[in-house]
C-alpha cells in the first residue's frame, strides 16, 4: 500500500491541512460519506476508512467498501418491485430495509391510462429522487426534465449478481474505476448490463450460459481484486470456454 | 500480546468481526441499518439492540446484564440520530473461553467484558455504522497483598494463567475510554479504596488511549508488538489492514 492514504478513523477530527486546498476562493467545500461537520468549524470522520479529496471538485470524504447501501439521491440502483399499491410500487434497494416508493407515472411514457404492469419480484433499474432520513426513500425511472428513460426502466430477462459496493461504484466511475474486464468481453460477445449502487449487477447475454459467464467474471475480478493482467486473464479464460 | 482481528468474513451479515485475545474467541456480526419493529421504533433515534450468545447452553441472567452494559456503551457512540427509524442489531457469539476461566473466582461477566466490547466495536467499524468515536477497553485486577495492602501490583489484562497465579483477587475493574480520552464505562467488584481505583484508572488509560489528543495521524502504521501494546495503536493498525484490503485493487496489476 502506498503511504499517500491516509487512515481515518470515528471520532478522528481532520485537520485542515489535509481538506483540500480550493482553487477558486468561492468554492464550498462539499463534504462526502463518511465525513461530519461539527460547528463552528471541526470536522470528524464518523467511519472507518480511507480519506480520499478531490481539490478540483473541492470535496472530502471516506471511501469504505463494507456495510451496507445507504441510498443518496442521484444514486442509480437495481431495485425489486414487491407490490404495487395504490399510486406507485413498493421496491427494495436493500433487503429488510423499508419500502422505497416508486410512482407508476414514473416511467417513459406512463400517462394514467397506460401504466406500466409490473409483476412481484420484476426489476426496474432506477435513480433515486429522494433519501432523505425523514421519509421513505422515493426512486424513479425517468428523468424529470425530459421525461426520458435515459436507460432506466423495468429490467426484462437476464440475471442478477451480487458484487461489493466498491466494486459497483468502480463500475460506474468509468475509466477511473480501473475495471477493463466488461470492455474485454465485449469486443467477442455481445451483452447488455446494468449496475447498481445498491451492489447488483444485472447482465443478460441472451444464453444463460454467457450471462453466466460475465456476471461471474465480473464477481471474480472483485473478489481477488485483479488489475489489468488479471483481468485480461479472466476475459481470455471465459472467451474459450464460451 | 495485541490481540487478533479478522473483519468482515461472514459474507450474510452487513459487518463482522472475530477477535481473539488470551485464549477468549468471539465472533461478532452487525446487521444495520435495516428495518426496525414498529413497537421499538423510535421517531429521531436508531435502535440498538445487543445479542450475546455464551460459549456453551442458553443465555441467562449473566448475558442479559451484559447485554444491557453494552447495549448503553455502544448507544453512547453509535450516532444514533443520524439514522433514525431504523434498527442497529449486534450479535456477539463467544466461541471459546481459556481453560481456566472457571477456576479463577473472579467474576467472569468482568473478565469477558473488554472483549465483547472491542469485538462489538470492529463489528461496528466493518459495517460501517456511522460512529461519533471509537472505543477502548481494559480489564485491571488488583491482587490482594498479606502484609501490606499498598504494596499490591495491580495487572493490567490478566490472562486467566495470570489471575490464578495471583489469587485471591481483592478487586477488578473494567474501564472503557472513547477515542478522545473519555471514560465510558467502568464496571468494578471487590474491596478497594479511591486511591486504588483512581491507580487502576489511570493504568488502564495509559493502556487504552494514544499520547496526545486525536487527529489522523498520516502514513505508516505503528509497532504494536510491545509488551502490553497500546490498544488504539492496535485499532489503528486493524484498520490500516482493512483499508489496504479495500484499495487493493488500486495497486494491483
Amino acid at each position: 500500500m502506498s503511504t499517500a492514504v491516509t487512515i481515518a478513523l470515528p471520532g478522528d477530527v481532520i485537520p485542515p491541512s489535509a481538506l483540500p486546498k480550493p482553487q477558486k476562493q468561492n468554492k464550498p467545500l462539499t463534504l462526502g460519506p463518511g465525513l461530519r461537520h461539527i460547528p463552528p468549524s471541526t470536522i470528524t470522520s464518523t467511519i472507518a476508512g480511507a480519506l480520499t479529496t478531490d481539490s478540483k471538485k473541492n470535496a472530502a470524504w471516506v471511501e469504505y467498501n463494507s456495510g451496507r447501501f445507504l441510498p443518496a439521491v442521484g444514486d442509480l440502483v437495481i431495485a425489486t418491485v414487491n407490490n404495487s399499491a395504490g399510486e406507485g410500487f413498493n421496491c427494495f434497494i436493500t433487503p429488510n430495509t423499508p419500502f422505497a416508493t416508486l410512482p407508476q407515472l414514473a416511467f417513459e411514457g406512463a400517462t394514467r391510462k397506460t401504466r406500466p404492469q409490473l409483476a412481484a419480484n420484476s426489476l426496474v433499474y432506477a435513480r433515486v429522487t429522494n433519501a432523505g432520513k425523514e421519509s421513505s426513500p422515493e426512486i424513479t425511472c425517468v428523468d424529470p426534465s425530459t421525461g426520458k428513460s435515459e436507460g432506466l426502466g423495468p429490467l426484462k430477462g437476464g440475471m442478477v449478481f451480487k458484487i461489493s459496493l466498491g466494486m459497483a461504484r468502480r463500475l460506474l466511475a468509468g475509466k477511473k474505476g480501473g475495471v477493463t474486464v466488461l470492455e474485454g468481453l465485449s469486443e467477442k460477445v455481445g451483452f447488455e448490463v446494468a449496475i447498481g449502487r445498491n451492489g447488483v449487477l444485472w447482465v443478460d447475454g441472451g444464453k444463460v450460459k454467457a450471462t453466466l459467464a460475465i456476471g461471474r467474471a465480473v464477481q471474480e475480478v472483485d473478489e481477488k481484486a485483479l488489475g489489468e493482467t488479471g483481468q485480461k486473464k479472466v476475459v481470455e479464460k471465459v472467451l474459450r470456454n464460451l | 500480546m495485541a490481540p487478533g482481528a479478522i473483519l468482515s468474513h461472514l459474507h450474510r451479515a452487513d459487518g463482522s468481526a472475530t477477535y481473539t485475545h488470551n485464549g477468549y474467541s468471539i465472533i461478532g456480526a452487525v446487521n444495520g441499518p435495516v428495518e426496525v419493529l414498529r413497537r421499538d421504533e423510535m421517531p429521531e433515534e436508531a435502535t440498538v439492540e445487543v445479542n450475546i450468545r455464551p460459549a456453551f447452553g442458553v443465555g441467562g441472567p449473566k448475558e442479559r446484564h451484559l447485554e444491557s452494559l453494552l447495549h448503553s456503551t455502544l448507544r453512547s457512540i453509535i450516532l444514533t440520530r443520524s439514522i433514525p427509524r431504523t434498527l442497529v442489531q449486534i450479535t456477539l457469539q463467544v466461541s471459546s473461553l481459556p481453560e481456566e476461566e472457571a477456576s479463577t473466582r473472579v467474576n467472569s461477566s468482568l473478565t469477558l467484558l473488554p472483549h465483547l466490547l472491542h469485538t462489538s466495536l470492529l463489528a461496528l467499524l466493518s459495517a460501517s455504522i456511522p460512529l461519533s468515536t471509537t472505543l477502548t477497553s481494559a480489564l485491571i485486577a488488583v491482587p490482594a497483598h498479606k502484609s501490606d495492602p499498598k504494596l499490591a501490583v495491580p495487572l493490567l489484562s490478566p490472562t486467566a494463567a495470570n489471575l490464578l497465579r495471583a489469587a485471591p483477587i481483592q478487586s477488578t475493574h473494567v474501564f472503557a475510554f472513547s477515542g478522545d480520552r473519555r471514560l465510558l464505562l467502568n464496571e468494578s467488584e471487590g474491596a478497594f479504596s479511591y486511591e486504588e481505583w483512581e491507580e487502576a484508572c489511570e493504568m488502564a488509560e495509559e493502556s487504552c488511549c494514544k499520547e496526545g489528543g486525536g487527529g489522523v495521524d498520516i502514513g505508516e502504521g505503528m509497532e504494536v508488538d510491545g509488551q502490553q501494546g497500546n490498544l488504539e495503536a492496535w485499532l489503528r493498525e486493524v484498520v490500516r489492514r482493512k483499508v489496504g484490503e479495500e484499495q487493493r485493487w488500486r495497486v494491483a496489476t
